[in-house]
């Protein structure tokens, strides 16, 4: 099968977008965008200085009171617009994640798909910032209303994995509700923000509304300390989401900061094998593992565990990896040598403390593309709920493989974990997965579904080390984080 | 002869990858035996199939944008390609009757891949398997007809 084609083979140095048009960074320091299934440079990103940031903040700050003035239904327009364009780009979208984070073709129009259902919903925004109000709710002849508010500007500082949806978790809902926006991309992958912020310029949003800032620790921390900055959206590490937190709560902003996971997958000895199985496997080998809802640990209840085991080695074997612009190809490469490192050192651990490498991708090879940071599919057997493999977020495709009596063991296996993002149970029985879902103590809950991604119109986000904060991003929780809601009390004499 | 690159069906994308094919090499072979004299009597009834199938591609590229989610990205396993690969070398100087039996047997293995796929696709995604049971039924629709030419 020929690959499809790339869009360009060299994106140059990127520039930062701001008040509406595109400049360079005056920071010397840059660094190498690397495609990661081939080991080739496609592109430099700028790791620009404070002031940079701060000019973009400004910008958003003076944007933001005429585009709060315009009509709700007027700026849920240029949503539309955006959607429209973003639809004739879709395959060219798709195509820059494949080559600068490594996932396959379908995964990236997977995810393009949802980048546009964000938008979708955030054009909706009439309906959705209405506020409330009560006829004699003051008392006789005093009427009392709740109005929505937008604040000002709002920030967001986005991990290398969803390179085009999780910014869009967040800015279509804050600038759809009249705030402007300040994204800082990943800056493994800052291509395909770029290519879309080239779309939502042709879109016709005024300039400062969205700016885009590239770079490091030193853009975080000007978002996170300025003055006039409301708000900080973050997804990434639980340490740094802890920090996030923190630290902008400091200087007085609102925060949502999305952390790691450690997902364990339950199996029920009731569960229909086959479906079972094949669903796992892109929980478990989708996006090469590098999804906070990914699947970690695999919990085999009862007697289920030995064919399923059998089972389920046979499948992880026929996984095809390989640059996911084949489309055949099932399983990319994880995102960097850095990655790939630290999920082989998981798996060395595990051998170590004693489990058993039932199948073993850390010498995995994909012919023609040795300069790619493929790690192929793993299966640890006999892992136990103290090794470090069990309880440590991995992020590849590896699969730690525990043993259980009961779904109540399993409970409180994954209870015993810092982490609570999301966790599923396989069964046919309607009272198993009723309790499972009432008792588990996690964000997203999955009754025979591994992947357990919320649509644009739900909220996103874990328990626990996997999120600090509490409206989530996504539908009406981000519209309630990026609002203020405000009390008129009227009485006409 | 109209070339066509057939992927393994190891993906959603890489089975509508395939039906692309199949339409891409569906429409030339109608085009080239429209073009042929001695079936000319069919040469309208070939251009409408073309027609037909050059739509089907339409809606594939459609699904395969407005469908795909994370929700069915579980690995296809079940789908040997060898089963579903179609002839496109469009035999020259055919009469009618040749002509329908060579694109008839296009039509046969066409409906085999969407009607196989189909019952995939319905533990994938509903929506998709719908257009593909649609694509099937047709194509044994088309079948008919050649052989009633």
């Amino acid at each position: 099968m020929a690959l499809l084609s790339e869009v360009k083979k060299d994106y140059g140095k990127l520039k930062n977008y701001v008040n509406g048009e595109w400049i360079d960074s005056t920071s010397d320091k840059v660094i190498d965008i690397e495609n990661p299934s081939t080991g080739e440079i496609i592109g430099k990103v700028p790791m620009s200085a404070a002031d940079e940031t701060k000019a973009a903040i400004e910008a958003a700050h003076e944007a933001w009171w005429a585009w709060r003035e315009t009509p709700p239904i007027t700026r849920g327009r240029v949503f539309f617009k955006l959607k429209e364009l973003i639809e004739q780009h879709f395959e060219n979208v798709a195509r820059i994640m494949v080559q600068e984070q490594g996932k396959t073709i379908d995964e990236a129009r997977g995810e393009t798909r949802r980048t546009i259902e964000n938008v979708e919903v955030a054009a909706g925004i009439p309906s959705l910032m209405m506020g409330y109000g009560l006829e004699d709710g003051g008392a006789e002849g005093i009427d009392e209303d709740a109005v929505i508010s937008p604040l000002g500007v709002f920030g967001a500082i986005c991990p290398f994995n969803f390179p085009a949806m999780i910014p869009y978790w967040f800015w279509p809902y804050a600038v759809a509700s009249g705030n402007t926006y300040i994204i800082k991309p990943s800056s493994q992958v800052p291509i395909t923000q770029n290519y879309l912020t080239k779309l939502v310029e042709q879109a016709g949003f005024p300039p400062g509304v969205l700016n885009i800032v590239n770079g490091s620790h030193e853009v975080s921390d000007t978002l996170m300390e300025h003055p006039k900055v409301k708000g900080i959206s973050f997804v990434g590490s639980s340490p740094v989401a802890k920090y996030i937190y923190k630290h902008s709560a400091e200087y007085g902003k609102r925060v949502q900061a999305q952390g790691g996971a450690k997902n364990s997958l339950v199996v029920m000895p009731d569960c229909v094998l086959d479906r079972t199985v094949s669903n796992m496997l892109a929980s478990y080998y989708g996006c090469a593992g590098q999804r906070c809802l990914a699947g970690s640990n695999l919990v085999a209840i009862g007697d289920i565990a030995e064919p399923l085991l059998k089972k389920w080695v046979e499948a992880s074997k026929k996984i095809r990896m390989g640059y996911g612009l084949d489309e055949s190809v099932n399983m990319g490469p994880v995102v960097s040598a850095k990655a790939k490192k630290k999920v082989l050192e998981y798996i060395d651990s595990a051998e170590h403390d004693g489990a058993k490498i039932l199948l073993d991708g850390r010498k995995a090879k994909v012919p023609g593309y040795e300069k790619g940071h493929f790690v192929g599919t793993t299966v640890i057997d006999q892992v136990t709920p103290d090794m470090k493999v069990a309880k440590e977020e991995i992020f590849g495709p590896v699969v730690t493989y525990l043993r259980m009596d009961s779904m109540d063991d399993a409970l409180d296996f994954i209870h015993s974990s810092p982490f609570g993002n999301a966790a599923s149970v396989y069964t046919s029985s309607g009272k198993t997965a009723r309790e499972f879902r009432y008792k588990c103590q996690c964000g997203n809950i999955g009754i025979n579904v591994g992947v357990v991604a919320a649509m644009a119109y739900f909220p996103f986000a874990g328990y626990k080390d996997s999120f600090f904060g509490d409206l989530h991003g996504q539908g009406q929780d981000a519209i309630k984080f990026f609002t203020d809601r405000k009390v008129v009390i009227t009485r006409w004499f | 002869m109209v070339e066509c690159d057939f992927p393994e069906c190891t993906t959603f994308g890489s089975v509508i990858r395939f039906a692309l094919e199949l339409e891409k090499g569906a429409v030339g072979v109608y085009d080239e035996l429209s073009k042929e004299p001695k079936a000319a009597a069919a040469a309208e009834s070939f251009k409408a199939l073309a027609a037909a199938h050059k739509k089907r591609g339409e809606l594939l590229e459609f699904t395969r944008q407005q469908k795909l989610n994370e929700m069915i990205l579980e690995p296809i396993q079940d789908m040997i390609r060898e089963a579903y690969i179609i002839d496109t070398r469009t035999p020259k100087g055919v009469d009618v009757k040749a002509a329908a039996k060579f694109a008839a047997k296009i039509e046969e293995t066409s409906a085999k891949f969407y009607l196989d796929a189909a019952k995939i696709a319905k533990n994938l995604m509903a929506e998709a398997a719908r257009i593909m049971d649609k694509l099937g039924k047709e194509s044994l629709a088309n079948k008919a007809k050649l052989e009633a030419l």
